[in-house]
């Protein structure tokens, strides 16, 4: 559902870094723009010569006629080949004005598009919380189609608009000033009527778009969610719903045709009542003598004629105030400034990765994290993890543990307090250098649609590119494919796959089962190889013996390096070198395993209620 | 499938990257159309107008009206220059300028109607359109949309249903007067001189030729563009709801690598058809200017040898040019008629779709179970010969609750899928009450279940909606009834506004125990015959994982339950124990007959649920 907050009310005049950024497009483009113009320019030149051609020459013949001789054939076959030359060129320009300008419109939506997405890989968890994926695609690829339309469509009808005005007000002028003032009269107050349908245009524009919106995100969800409706057999509900939405879209853009529907042909009329001040006022200055009949005659001509290009006026207001509805929604996406960034440029730190000793000590130094909806999820805490070990968190739902481990790869940063890798700051760090060190899998597994090894793969590839691109040569990876699969306890799932590694695992890895698609997420994570290792919860649908072979492989591959995992099984945590109990977002409890079972607290509570549990289950 | 298989019988003809960019691409990409023929598609098209068929009637009255009021603005100034400037009379003008006023209102209003009535035709026949697609959406097996990505689905429904939107509305309207005033001038044409009339026309051809050589050119690029933004649409759609990932591990380059190379491929696309467009547009004026040139070229021999008079030619020439003003205006709209044909073609493909779950001519309905369900000797295969369940027979007698166990891939959640019928079997009879489920309605069968699934999938909304899922069946009595046996009442306690509280996109902003428990409350909330769970391995405390283990026992009292089970305790409270192997049915029995024997339930448990 759109966020009802994104919608400015009622505002239509853009503001000056819209317009700037508006600009810094045009300009990225302006080549097209500006040959496409003369094109155009040329366009209308040439092809506006043919008319007086055939007006000449049918002037040509009538003359004759009147004179009862014979017409100049060489004449009129001079100029029926100068027509076809006009005709020729005409076309040749129009095709390249058309190419250039619309062009330049299809490069400003493919550079749009980009610079969303690539902004979108810069936004944090949180925004895509509390944003619906159906409207962020809604708008980078209906929205930005206005703003195409905008700059291709837009930009030749305000060319073409302007050459019309210009050459007809000129012929208008050399006719009579006196009439043409007098037949612009009211123009200004068309101007203030103009305002008043663009100021409407823009709102209801703004209106049908965050409707479309609305279609597509609960379309959206319907599709992802179309287990659900099958099982519960609710197609009756959801049709009625999607009709619903499809209804409001209808009235949204009912209510923009009303306006649209009026302001069409008031263009038009302004023309026509052009005309009617020529008539009256002109009228009787040719009884007054001042113009001759055939200027007047002359001069409604023209006033006809400069009906179609208001018309095409109200078309570029209509367009415009389309594109720039349009492109407010998208600087919605485009301002909202990341909160977890890279630190300023030059003043990032390094990470000493290959340096003799263990590596990947994490200290949480007075760390409070406070959710937007205002629930605490951590509060004040304070924790070494010491280089090389491994620890396991535990804790109730909801004590603060995803929270906690999220915060060391920046999925979110603390309202309060500092987290260090090695002694730096995270936030020195460029995001780059941090994510490069950490192995996480997470607590929802999330499976790209492509196939499993790729899947495996995914943080590699991105490595190796990178590498590329800087033109490094990385050594050789501590940990094989096959490696990670064995370790991942994945190698006796493969061969039940039909195509094996090569398997593609559907949208959202779909055809996995749970705990199979949190076996790839942890393989994905082990084979970046990394410095800290981050499991949250990722083992929760491994059963018990898998999940202690999986742990033993662990702790012999992570020599040297951390490891955290989040758990709520505590049957393997004698394997961990500290437990760590979190209790409504403080550390109530740090320690080995049989140490905390020794002291009796909170954690040894919770064991034993869990130890019983299982005795009961198995008697 | 079928080409994946063959790719890898070919190993050396592309290389490891090329092939597996090939694998990805046929999921995203779609496939080739065959041969669509036009008049079927418009046909189909003309289906949606039809019931708004007098709206339609009445732009098409109100468009000669209009135009009658814009001819008649000249003849007014004429009889203005005639009557009044000429003999320098201004007595009287006054009313020949209220009348072009009154014209010009008159004008202005019909023209608002006229447009209003199309706007209102085309937006309601495209809604019904857009309505239909999503429903016939529904229908389709689950199946489809394990290959078919959701952001590919969403392109019909938005994009490609927009893309049409001016073709139903401006276009339609147009086109029919603009071939009503054509035919009228090659009247008027062919009675002023058949000689000129017949020069002008051999222009036709070439117009004819150029089009149809432009048609095939314009719909493949524009079948071009739309798979390319399908495709855009659908990695945005991937990449969004994946972001968290790409991030974490660094792949943002590479992610715009990839968005961006499909971005290039939709703007080349489109390029290309800004091409053709440009060039047809351009062919079609330039031809204009040529036959006119030709004309007077012709016409001048020709009043030369006295064959048609001059007076002719003077009038001839200028009803050529109004000749060719519709003209133009048709090849513009004949580039929108192929971008909408492209899309119609999408469109109408996706609604031609049969993989949809059959039900039977009369079918029965059904309330709720008798006595049992019975699998007798199923066989069940997704895809050909690759057979999931091998002559399963087992049966669920009313207020029984059945455990199903076994490895994963031994066919569990398949026997779910089928209970539901998301599937239909290839041999064998999955009875209930002795009727096999294929006569029974659809939706009363599936009403019958109650599906709690491992992902616990929420709606955005409020926690209310996820329960009752907007059924209006379902009353307050019957979620707090729910509520009450699950324990969601204590959980939602942390909520001021309880049932009311917002639940975002996934139930994103609720924990995993919470999410499951609000599936359980709509599971039991439904009030089915029979309850399926699928039981979510812990992945929550002990605290939450009593709770829930709780709420599972509860909600297997009340009812007939089938239980894929993980939790031992679950497993032990069942009436009896489906063991499954392989597709077969290794044993079943209680679990206390079914440890004694000693067999393969024996091994599992003690491999699964001991510790070493």
């Amino acid at each position: 559902m759109s966020d009802p907050s994104n919608q400015p009310k009622g505002r239509y005049l853009v503001s000056w870094p819209r317009m700037k950024r508006l600009a810094a497009l045009f300009w990225m483009f302006r080549w097209n723009f500006l040959i496409g113009a003369v094109f155009l320019v040329a366009t209308n030149v040439l092809a506006l010569q043919i008319p007086s051609l055939i007006g000449g020459t049918i002037q040509h013949l009538r003359d004759a006629e009147s004179a009862g001789a014979a017409a100049n054939f060489d004449l009129i076959q001079g100029n029926v080949l100068w027509i076809v030359l006009l005709a020729v060129g005409a076309a040749g320009a129009r095709i390249l004005s058309r190419i250039f300008v619309f062009n330049g419109g299809r490069q400003v939506e493919y550079v749009l598009r980009n610079q969303i997405f690539a902004h979108l890989t810069r936004l944090e968890t949180a925004f895509y919380e509390r944003s619906a994926t159906g409207d962020l695609v809604s708008r980078t690829i209906n929205d930005v189609n206005y703003v195409r339309v905008l700059f291709g469509l837009g930009s030749l009808h305000i060319v073409n608009t302007a050459v019309a005005y210009l050459i007809i007000l000129t012929l208008m002028m050399q006719v009579s000033p006196k009439l043409t003032l007098w037949s612009l009269a009211p123009y200004p107050l068309f101007l203030i009527v103009m305002r008043l349908f663009a100021r409407a245009l823009y709102t209801r524009t703004q209106r049908v778009q965050a409707q479309l919106s609305d279609i597509s995100s609960q379309a959206q969800e319907n599709l992802s969610g179309m287990s659900v409706v099958k099982a519960f057999a609710i197609q009756p509900e959801a049709s009625a719903q999607f009709r619903e939405a499809s209804d409001a879209y209808l009235d949204a853009n009912m209510s923009l045709a009303l306006v649209r529907g009026a302001m069409l042909p008031y263009m038009g009329s302004i023309g026509a009542i052009g005309t009617l001040i020529v008539l009256g006022f002109g009228g009787s200055l040719v009884v007054e003598a001042e113009i001759t009949l055939g200027e007047f005659v002359e001069f409604s001509a023209y006033i006809v004629r400069l009906a179609w290009p208001t018309m095409a006026l109200g078309w570029v207001i209509a367009l415009w105030q389309r594109g720039m509805a349009g492109f407010d929604r998208l600087c919605h996406v485009l301002d909202t400034e990341p909160s977890v960034a890279d630190p300023p440029l030059g003043r990032a730190r390094a990470l000493e990765l290959d340096g003799p000793g263990p590596r990947g000590e994490i200290a949480f130094e007075d760390v409070s994290l406070t959710y937007e909806d205002g629930t605490v999820a951590l509060d004040r805490v304070n924790l070494t993890i010491a280089a090389g070990s491994t620890v396991a968190i535990v804790g109730r739902t909801g004590a603060g543990k995803s929270s906690l481990v999220q915060l060391v790869p920046r999925l979110r940063d603390p309202s309060e307090g500092t987290v260090r890798v090695d002694g730096v700051p995270i936030q020195e760090l460029t995001l780059d250098t941090l994510r490069g060190a950490i192995g996480y899998a997470p607590q929802t597994p999330f499976l790209f649609s492509t196939t499993i090894e790729e899947n495996i793969r995914f943080g590699l590839l991105a490595r190796e590119a990178s590498a590329a691109t800087r033109g490094e040569q990385r050594a050789g990876e501590g940990l094989s494919l096959e490696d990670a699969v064995r370790i991942a306890g994945l190698t006796d799932d493969i061969p039940a796959f039909p195509q094996g590694l090569e398997t593609m695992v559907g949208e959202r890895g779909i055809t996995l089962s749970g705990g199979q698609k949190q076996r790839v997420t942890i393989a994905r994570a082990l084979l970046l190889d990394p410095t800290i290792l981050i499991l949250d919860d990722s083992l929760a649908s491994v059963d018990t013996r898998t999940e202690r072979r999986i742990l033993d492989e662990l702790s012999r591959i992570m020599r040297g390096r951390t490891s955290i995992l989040v758990t709520h099984r505590f049957n393997a945590l004698e394997l961990v070198d500290e437990v760590i109990v979190l209790e409504d977002g403080r550390v109530v409890e740090r320690g080995p395993h049989r140490e905390l079972i020794g002291e009796g607290g909170v954690y040894a509570e919770m064991v034993e209620r869990q130890r019983l549990e299982e005795e009961l289950n198995q008697s | 499938m079928s080409d994946d298989a063959r790719q890898d019988q070919q190993p050396d003809a592309k290389g490891d990257d090329a092939a597996r960019e090939d694998k990805r691409a046929s999921f995203h990409e779609e496939k080739r159309l065959g041969k669509v023929v036009d008049r079927d598609l418009v046909r189909r098209l003309a289906g949606y107008v039809r019931p708004y068929l007098w709206l339609f009637i009445g732009c098409l009255v109100l468009l000669p009206m209009a135009s009658a009021m814009t001819l008649f603005q000249p003849h007014l100034l004429q009889l203005a220059i005639d009557d009044h400037l000429i003999p320098k009379q201004l007595d009287g003008l006054g009313w020949i300028v209220g009348a072009f006023a009154v014209t010009l209102v008159l004008e202005y209003g019909l023209r608002f109607a006229q447009f209003y009535l199309m706007q209102l035709a085309g937006q309601q026949a495209l809604r019904d359109l857009r309505c239909d697609v999503f429903d016939h959406l529904q229908r389709l097996r689950l199946s489809f949309f394990h290959k078919n990505p959701v952001g590919r689905l969403m392109t019909r429904l938005t994009t490609d249903i927009d893309s049409l939107q001016e073709a139903l509305s401006s276009g339609m309207i147009t086109i029919i007067g603009d071939l009503i005033t054509l035919s009228v001038i090659v009247v008027i044409l062919l009675v002023k001189s058949w000689q000129l009339a017949l020069v002008t026309f051999a222009v036709v051809p070439i117009l004819l030729g150029a089009t149809f050589l432009f048609r095939s050119l314009m719909r493949s690029a524009y079948r071009e563009a739309r798979v390319k933004i399908a495709r855009l649409n659908a990695n945005l759609q991937e990449a969004v709801t994946g972001m968290g990932i790409i991030q974490l591990f660094a792949h943002e380059e590479r992610s715009l690598r990839e968005y961006d190379t499909i971005n290039q491929e939709h703007r080349d696309a489109a390029i290309a058809l800004i091409r053709y467009d440009a060039i047809l547009y351009a062919f079609v004026e330039m031809i204009s200017s040529i036959a006119i040139a030709g004309l007077i070229w012709y016409g001048a021999g020709q009043t030369v040898q006295d064959v048609v008079t001059l007076g002719v030619l003077v009038a001839f020439i200028e009803y050529v040019e109004k000749f060719f003003v519709p003209i133009r205006d048709l090849s513009q709209k004949y580039t929108l008629f192929q971008s909408a044909m492209a899309s119609s073609e999408r469109l109408f493909q996706l609604l031609d779709t049969d993989e949809v779950i059959e039900e039977a001519p009369e079918a029965l309905p059904i309330e709720a179970i008798g006595e049992r369900i019975e699998f007798r000797d199923v066989w069940f295969a997704y895809n050909d010969d690759n057979w999931i369940l091998r002559g399963v027979s087992f049966t669920i007698e009313r207020g029984q609750k059945v455990a199903l166990v076994g490895h994963t891939g031994a066919g569990k959640t398949t026997i779910i899928s089928l209970l539901t019928r998301m599937y239909d079997i290839q041999q064998g009879e999955i009875l209930i009450d002795g009727v096999d489920v294929r006569r029974y309605r659809l939706h009363d069968l599936r009403k019958l279940f109650a599906v709690v699934l491992q992902d616990s999938f929420l709606f955005t909304g409020t926690i209310r909606d996820n329960i009752t899922l907007r059924v209006d069946s379902v009353t307050d009595a019957d979620v707090e009834h729910a509520a009450e046996i699950v324990g969601l009442g204590r959980l939602l306690g942390r909520y001021e506004d309880s049932y009311a509280h917002p639940v975002k996109e996934r139930g994103n902003n609720l924990s995993v125990g919470e999410r499951q428990l609000v599936t359980f409350t709509r599971a039991l909330a439904h009030r089915p015959s029979v309850l399926i769970l699928d039981e979510a391995t812990a992945n929550v405390d002990t605290e939450t994982e009593a709770l829930i283990q709780e709420a599972t026992e509860a909600m297997m009292a009340e009812q007939t339950s089938v239980v894929i089970a993980h939790r031992l305790s679950t497993i032990q409270k069942a009436d009896a124990i489906v063991v499954l192997h392989k597709g077969q049915v290794a044993e079943v029995g209680s679990h206390q007959e079914l440890i004694e024997r000693g067999g393969l339930y024996h091994t599992l448990v003690k491999l699964q649920y001991t510790a070493p």
